[in-house]
């Protein structure tokens, strides 16, 4: 700790920080432009000036950058001293004056980090009387506006996307004045983490453009805590609703998982929850008439008592979700809607964390690893945020060296990376084929999911004797594991990552082995696996059978009603399997959100809520158990799945849900009767929380219209909804400050409107949340010292004639069920085509965009295909989920059927 | 020593002693001839009231009538849907939502937002004219009549129809 005078008054700072930050911690406002707590110091802006005096005795003192400038113990800085307060004033009227003044029309308005500023300075009359400058602006895309006549040139945009997200098509342009952020032509920005664009600039140059299609200020939405539902990631996200839509997601701060960012599924992925395919009503197969509540639950029930019944859970499903499901039909009746390899990968990886001696890590932890090793793992497309934080990860290792031998400290930004250039901590990524994070890899390869889990257990085997050898590795092979294992284990905190992606067992079991080998040898090694779904990881844990079991029970005739909840069925098995399921099934009861397959041939469709609609808890790929809450209450029947389960549940006679009402009762219940989720109760604050007998208020104290909002409907107000299920309330009536961080609605502090204010609800700038970083994890390894490792001995990948080893292929557009939704999304979807080696297809005759046919498990398919040189050979990929390809159980050797050469 | 009840702590207190009435008192005639001559007086007098609604005070310059939103010298609609009168509204009683301009509108909006919807809820209204004076665009103006009575609370319900100035033909 060093001691910091600021206007003479002194205070205890940490050391090895800028300025900025300590006085920004201490919570004095110092206005700031182009630092960035998660990108550092460049001082291009020259907001943040401070007057610093030499001692005591120094009265005149000298302007500094604070941002530029590190902590010193007995450093005296102020704030307050008339040259600095002027100079600010100065450099803000600079700054605004090619600043149009089109606040009134400006998406930012209201959240603007510019407006807090100019408002902080005090520079409120212009006194520039001449013409602004003004640009042409560029179409970025479905996802991001672009307004260039408001930028401050504060290199924010950039730096975040170029240097931070590594994104290659946004550039600064241009001299002088004229500077210029944007492409070089108009076109998508290609980024997946572009959305946070929108966040970054601190002021309206970049604006969500799916927010500007149902256009509401910040101070007019109400907000909720929520989680994205669309990856395993569990990054926290803030919900926003007005008029009954939802209508922008916004990143919530989470240090251990997400940091600032979310990747633009998750951002833009929304618009499913106002889509027109939403099921809102009731629907009773040949019975229209019933559209109320307790007439629905009356037929229900009377069809779930007249025979035998199972459940089928999901993994996209809250955890009570899935918990009243399973207490609905009971245990021996409970299956898991998801494919049976999926079934079995996540399961592996279940135990593998439970059970194995390495835990999974946290965002900070992936960002300070020194050596990364990817098995199998397309990772921009199965786990977006883990990428972003890689390529933390590689340049922090030669940054932390840099750093010490220039003494140059490491939020140094600009100085930092122009010393390490194109510097990488070692990564290497094991691939079926070209992925996005090879552009991080000290070396890629490209192998079949066989030969991938042949490496990584020659890896193991490598730095552990005790793992078995593998026979018949190429030359190239074994040098490169020679290489992998030697520079493993070199480093201190090594992160192994695999997961579904590869659709392939023995591609965890390797990663798990290397993982185990290490922490053997002493490492403090973290291992990722991921999961496909935001409850994967949930519904694994409490366990049930699989879904052909369940398919089975009712081709035997064990079972007369199906309750299927929040899921399609045509996503999890194939097509023909389905159609009979459903078939000779008596009765199909639904529970969803948006219509699809299975809708159509149910026999009761019951409207369930959706993240926006409803409250619940998800287990992430971590392990942590996170809440999400409600934004709104929907018109019409729409509830959470769990309240209409327990009220099932209740009109069927069936007494084991009774003595649940609310949500904290099922989560009580859950952590009492499950050991495996013991600790989910004090995950977030109980709904009985107060903070001085208040609620913590949805909405904005300045929240307008409340009186006429919905005076078009009735005239006398109705009276607002009440949250028995959160310490939440649906109003403004409540709590304003800053609330437990589990259940934070949105940022604001006095003068802080925009999302900077985060500053103020973290205990140092950057850090946790006040009160620690929401969630708790869940998972943690065994205590076993002596790992029992995986021996496998696959054989070398075998290329056979007339076949083709087809494995599925993740899209981070496109292949999650809800986000297509969005048009958005949907418009950056990939073609619903075969990948293949060019190879392959020339030895076929084929050509890119020709079609393949083939058959698998019995059914015959007929599909585009596209070429790749990189491809291994006798092997295919197929974007499983995508609008058009049908469901097949991948992996698996698909029959070509041969080509006719005309 | 007087009474402990009938000290007055203020002073003020005048103790009223209830006589008995009179010959004249008693017979009310002289009072009702005083009475009616003050009500004949009044015929002659200039009346205090008018005939509204056909005939009408002239307003004081700050008078705050009903709201209306403006057009520009082109006709084109001001508001920018901005929602600053929504916010300084302390009866919450104006919503809006907000579009925007597309290409061929222009003649329609001055700026490249505008309000779809722009609702008043006049029974929720106090006319206390700070969304005129939020108001960054000169879009809004309480310069119209008194809010005229109905008997259907839904008409109460002001939308741009009844809100948006009449263009000049």
């Amino acid at each position: 700790m060093a001691t910091l005078f600021i206007d003479n008054a002194p205070y205890q700072v940490k050391e090895g920080k800028n300025l900025l930050e300590a006085c920004l911690s201490l919570g004095f406002d110092l206005p700031y432009f182009c630092w960035h707590p998660a990108m550092g110091s460049v001082g291009a802006c020259r907001q943040c000036a401070v007057k610093s005096f030499r001692d005591e005795e120094d009265t005149r003192g000298k302007l500094v950058m604070s941002c530029m400038e590190p902590v010193r113990d007995q450093a005296r800085i102020s704030i307050q001293d008339a040259e600095a307060v002027g100079f600010r004033a100065g450099i803000i009227e600079w700054l605004m004056t090619n600043h149009p003044h089109d606040c009134a029309v400006c998406d930012e308005g209201g959240s603007c980090h510019l407006q807090d500023m100019t408002v902080m300075t005090g520079h409120n009359y212009r006194r520039f009387r001449f013409n602004k400058r003004t640009y042409r602006n560029q179409d970025l895309g479905p996802f991001l506006n672009h307004e260039m006549n408001r930028c401050i040139h504060c290199y924010r945009c950039i730096r975040f996307y170029k240097d931070y997200a590594g994104g290659k098509d946004l550039d600064a342009m241009g001299a002088h004045n004229h500077v210029y952020f944007g492409r070089s032509e108009d076109g998508v920005l290609e980024n997946e983490f572009s959305g946070n664009l929108a966040e970054v600039c601190p002021t309206g140059v970049f604006t969500d453009k799916s927010l500007k299609q149902h256009y509401t200020r910040k101070w007019d939405m109400t907000h909720a805590p929520s989680l994205c539902q669309g990856c395993a990631m569990g990054c926290n996200i803030i919900a926003s609703e007005r008029y009954g839509e939802l209508r922008q997601i916004s990143s919530r701060f989470n240090g251990e998982v997400n940091g600032y960012f979310i990747c633009d599924r998750g951002r833009f992925g929304y618009e499913f929850v106002n889509s027109e395919d939403r099921i809102r009503e009731i629907g009773v197969k040949g019975k229209p008439e019933i559209k109320d509540r307790d007439s629905l639950l009356r037929t229900a029930a009377a069809r779930i008592r007249e025979g035998s019944v199972l459940g089928i859970g999901s993994p996209r499903a809250s955890l009570e979700s899935n918990f009243a499901l399973r207490k609905l039909v009971g245990e021996d009746n409970f299956y898991h809607g998801v494919a049976d390899t999926e079934f079995d990968l996540v399961n592996l990886t279940l135990r593998i964390l439970k059970e194995g001696t390495v835990r999974t890590p946290t965002l900070p932890e992936i960002e300070s690893a020194d050596a990364i090793l990817i098995l199998g793992e397309d990772l921009i497309n199965t786990a977006p945020r883990m990428v972003l934080a890689l390529r933390q990860a590689v340049r922090r290792g030669p940054g932390e060296a840099l750093s010490a031998r220039m003494n140059v400290p490491l939020w140094q930004d600009a100085a930092i990376r122009q010393a390490i250039q194109q510097d990488k901590a070692p990564l290497f990524s094991i691939t079926p084929y070209p992925v996005r994070q090879d552009e991080l890899a000290t070396k890629s390869l490209y192998e079949s999911p066989d030969d991938i889990s042949r490496i990584g257990f020659a890896i193991a085997h490598a730095i552990d004797p005790d793992v078995t050898e593998i026979k018949r590795l190429s030359d190239e092979e074994r040098m490169w594991t020679a290489h992998m294992a030697a520079v493993l284990l070199r480093a201190e905190r090594p992160l192994i990552i695999s997961g579904y992606g590869a659709g392939s067992e023995a591609v965890i079991k390797s990663a798990a082995d290397v993982a185990w080998a290490l922490k053997k040898s002493g490492k403090d090694v973290r291992l990722s696996l991921t999961v496909p779904e935001c409850n994967s990881m949930g519904l694994a844990m409490m366990g049930g059978h699989r879904l052909e079991s369940a398919l089975d029970a009712v081709a035997h005739g064990h079972a007369d009603t199906v309750i299927i909840l929040e899921n399609d069925l045509y996503r999890r098995a194939e097509k023909t399997l389905v159609d009979e399921f459903l078939q000779k099934s008596r009765h199909v009861i639904l529970l969803d959100q948006v219509y699809h397959q299975t809708a159509e041939e149910a026999d009761v469709i019951i409207p369930a809520g959706t993240f926006a609609e409803a409250d619940g808890t998800l287990i992430s790929g971590e392990g942590r158990a996170q809440r999400f809450y409600q934004v709104f209450v929907p018109d019409g029947p729409v509830q959470e799945s769990w309240r209409w389960l327990q009220q099932l549940a209740e009109a069927c006679g069936n007494r084991t849900l009774s003595h649940l009402r609310i949500l904290d009762d099922f989560v009580l219940e859950i952590a009492k009767t499950c050991p495996q989720f013991e600790g989910i109760e004090h995950i977030a604050p109980p709904s009985d929380f107060r903070i001085g007998a208040q609620k913590i208020a949805r909405q904005p104290h300045r929240y307008s219209g409340r009186t006429a909002k919905e005076a078009h409907i009735q005239v006398s107000e109705r009276k607002p909804p009440s949250d028995e299920d959160s310490p939440l309330s649906f109003t403004m009536e409540g709590y304003h400050g800053i609330p437990p961080s589990a259940v934070v609605p949105f940022f604001w502090a006095p003068g802080w409107n925009s999302i900077q204010s985060i500053n103020k609800y973290q205990i140092e700038v950057g850090g946790p949340l006040h009160d620690g970083d929401p969630g708790r994890r869940l998972i943690e390894p065994g205590d076993a010292h002596t790992p029992v490792f995986f021996a496998e001995q696959a054989a070398p990948f075998p290329i056979r004639p007339d076949c083709l080893y087809l494995i599925p292929q993740y899209a981070i557009f496109g292949t999650e069920e809800f986000s297509v939704h969005s048009p958005g999304i949907a418009s950056r979807s990939p073609a619903a085509a075969i990948t293949v080696a060019r190879a392959d297809a020339d030895s076929w005759g084929l050509r890119d965009g020709d079609l393949l046919e083939f058959q698998f498990n019995g059914q015959e398919y007929k599909l585009a295909i596209q070429t790749n040189q990189q491809y291994p050979r006798g092997m295919g990929t197929l974007p499983i989920g995508l609008k058009g390809v049908p469901f097949m159980d991948l992996p698996g050797w698909i029959r070509l059927k041969p080509v006719e050469r005309s | 020593m007087e009474k402990l009840e009938n000290i007055s702590l203020t002073g003020r207190k005048k103790v009223l002693e209830k006589k008995p009435m009179n010959f004249l008192e008693r017979i009310y005639l002289p009072s009702i001839v005083q009475g009616l001559a003050i009500t004949f007086k009044h015929l002659f007098k200039k009346k205090a009231t008018i005939q509204y609604p056909e005939q009408r005070r002239e307003f004081s310059v700050n008078f705050r009538g009903i709201h209306s939103l403006k057009r520009d010298e082109e006709g084109r609609e001001r508001c920018t849907a901005c929602g600053l009168c929504a916010l300084s509204c302390p009866a919450e009683a104006i919503t809006m939502i907000a579009d925007e301009r597309k290409p061929g509108e222009e003649h329609l909006y001055r700026e490249e937002k505008y309000a779809a919807v722009y609702e008043i809820n006049m029974l929720r209204c106090i006319f206390c004219g700070f969304c005129e004076e939020a108001c960054p665009k000169q879009a809004i103006y309480l310069d119209g009549d008194i809010a005229p009575a109905d008997v259907d609370r839904k008409n109460f319900i002001y939308g741009k129809d009844k809100l948006l100035e009449p263009l000049l033909k």
